[in-house]
């Protein structure tokens, strides 16, 4: 064995490495060893969007913090609690929505990035998102993306640091085949939508940009002021994919972003072909 | 900046100026191309999806609002020049974040954006939205409600209505552009040489285009209005035209000659 002194510096947690426990391979892994008898519980889920309503049926009172982001009089933004529990469009609510509706027991973290002096500035999502990694969650889900080249080495930054920190990123594809960040960075979870109406169908999709393929089309959503809506999109299909990722994690806590994803292609309702 | 660098910038002046003149023309000529493009793209929206109505929203400031510009479609109208804060919505969903959204049922929700549906006389049953994308980020949104026989819209509609918003988007920067040349010189000319510092291209910029915008009254922008006008009327009268600028223009160039 190699004296661990001798090794470079980046070298040396591989000594160590025989020491953790791993999922068995791949072929092995199936939904019940992912998710089997899982709620959710444990896990705490960023949702960066619109905000989610406090008091909305299908948020069952999950909500367990609520920031939004501000502009500050000299133009900078800033993270500031938002007691109000609402949402300013009701699309951050329905995201909520689905994810409790595969994982009831969840803890969701609202981040607000939407709003009357934001408009969705690009910049307002960073500093939402970098806030949300810096506070420790499991799983972000962002329904939304940037088209801001110059926002691009912002999101990379954030996308790899939320991916050392074990923080799974859950991004909604752009309808456009258009860049979009952090959506096409290949340490996130990128989703786009099909059409069967089952909350725990998805697929595996192995031509990337966009890895998996969940329910997005005619959605029963949750939408502002306690109502309900049928929707159809992209960022419907992302929190399909927050939810079963935040179900995996709170049955094997400590997976990592690789080892979820991973886990995903191992249960996807993709075709199989018979092992040789 | 060298003399001859300088000395030859100048000497493209009278080019460039020639350009901006024919470009200020053309733009004076079709003062409304912007709105007859997208005109074109909500009537195509409204029949390839056999929708009860399509319109285009732009983004304007102060204040912030999104003003819907163009309609089309049988309910289309009464969308004309309604406006909506760019945080309310699907429209300002949509805008603001730059992702696509379909919604069915629309009507059974009674708190749904009723308001601003009923100002415009219909009130949706489904709605498909896609933002309007530029480098810079959203422009606007293109909206289709109701497609007639079908209940709701498909992924196949979303993507098709994309290819319409791209166009769209395009009409936007393109007629853009037109309106505020002294904008597309400066860029054009600092992409040109890196060097130039802003005073330089400042004055460049001003040497081109000076006289085209605070001589409203010249006889050349009469002319041009003219001719735009004469463009709406009928074949008789725009012959009569063309012969007489032939036969001034033909006179003009004689006396040039002696």
């Amino acid at each position: 064995m190699v004296d661990e002194e001798d090794l470079p510096a980046w070298s040396e947690p591989f000594a160590t490495a025989r020491q953790l426990v791993r999922a068995a391979n791949l072929s092995s892994v199936d939904r019940d060893w992912a998710w089997g008898g899982a709620t959710g519980k444990g896990v705490t889920i960023a949702i960066i969007d619109s905000g989610v309503e406090r008091d909305h049926p299908r948020v069952h009172g999950r909500l367990v913090e609520s920031v939004a982001v501000q502009t500050t009089a000299d133009g900078h933004h800033t993270v500031e609690p938002d007691p109000s529990g609402i949402d300013l469009f009701g699309h951050g609510t329905a995201c909520a929505g689905i994810i409790t509706g595969l994982a009831p027991e969840v803890d969701i973290v609202s981040v607000r990035v939407l709003g009357a002096d934001l408009k969705g500035k690009g910049t307002a999502f960073a500093v939402g998102l970098e806030w949300a990694i810096e506070r420790g969650v499991t799983v972000a889900n962002l329904s939304l993306s940037s088209k801001s080249e110059t926002l691009f080495p912002i999101f990379h930054e954030l996308a790899d640091d939320a991916y050392f920190k074990n923080i799974v990123l859950v991004s909604a594809a752009n309808n456009v085949p258009a860049p979009s960040y952090p959506s096409l960075f290949a340490s996130v979870i990128s989703v786009a939508a099909h059409s069967e109406p089952d909350p725990f169908r998805f697929y595996y999709n192995p031509s990337p940009p966009v890895e998996f393929g969940a329910w997005g089309v005619d959605v029963p959503i949750a939408w502002k002021d306690g109502t309900e809506i049928v929707a159809t999109g992209n960022s419907f299909a992302a929190p399909h994919i927050a939810g079963l990722v935040s179900l995996i994690a709170s049955k094997h806590p400590g997976l990592t972003p690789f080892e979820i994803k991973a886990v995903l292609a191992a249960t996807a309702d993709n075709p199989r072909s018979q092992p040789t | 900046m060298s003399d001859d660098r300088s000395s030859d910038l100048h000497a493209n002046l009278s080019a460039l100026r020639a350009s901006v003149l024919r470009a200020s023309i053309a733009g004076r000529l079709h003062p409304d191309m912007e709105q007859r493009l997208l005109q074109s793209i909500v009537d195509a929206t409204v029949r390839l999806f056999d929708a009860e109505a399509s319109s285009i929203a732009i983004f304007e400031t102060d204040p912030d609002r999104l003003v819907f510009r163009v309609a089309a479609g049988a309910q289309g109208a009464g969308a004309i020049g309604l406006s909506v804060a760019p945080t309310q919505g699907i429209a300002g969903y949509v805008y603001s974040t730059g992702q696509a959204l379909a919604l069915s049922d629309v009507g059974s929700d009674p708190r749904f954006n009723r308001k601003a549906a009923e100002k415009t006389g219909y009130v949706p049953r489904s709605i498909a939205a896609v933002p309007l994308l530029d480098e810079s980020g959203s422009v606007g949104v293109l909206q289709v409600l109701d497609k007639r026989g079908e209940a709701a819209f498909t992924l196949r509609d979303m993507e098709l209505l994309a290819v319409f918003a791209k166009q769209a988007a395009t009409a936007i920067a393109a007629t853009r552009v037109q309106r505020d040349l002294p904008s597309l010189l400066r860029s054009a000319l600092s992409q040109l040489d890196g060097d130039l510092t802003d005073a330089q291209l400042e004055s460049i910029v001003s040497a081109a285009t000076a006289g085209l915008d605070d001589a409203e009254e010249s006889p050349l922008w009469r002319v041009a209005d003219a001719v735009a006008q004469v463009s709406t009327m009928g074949e008789n009268e725009q012959e009569l035209v063309a012969q007489i600028l032939t036969a001034v223009a033909a006179h003009a160039k004689q006396r040039r000659r002696r």
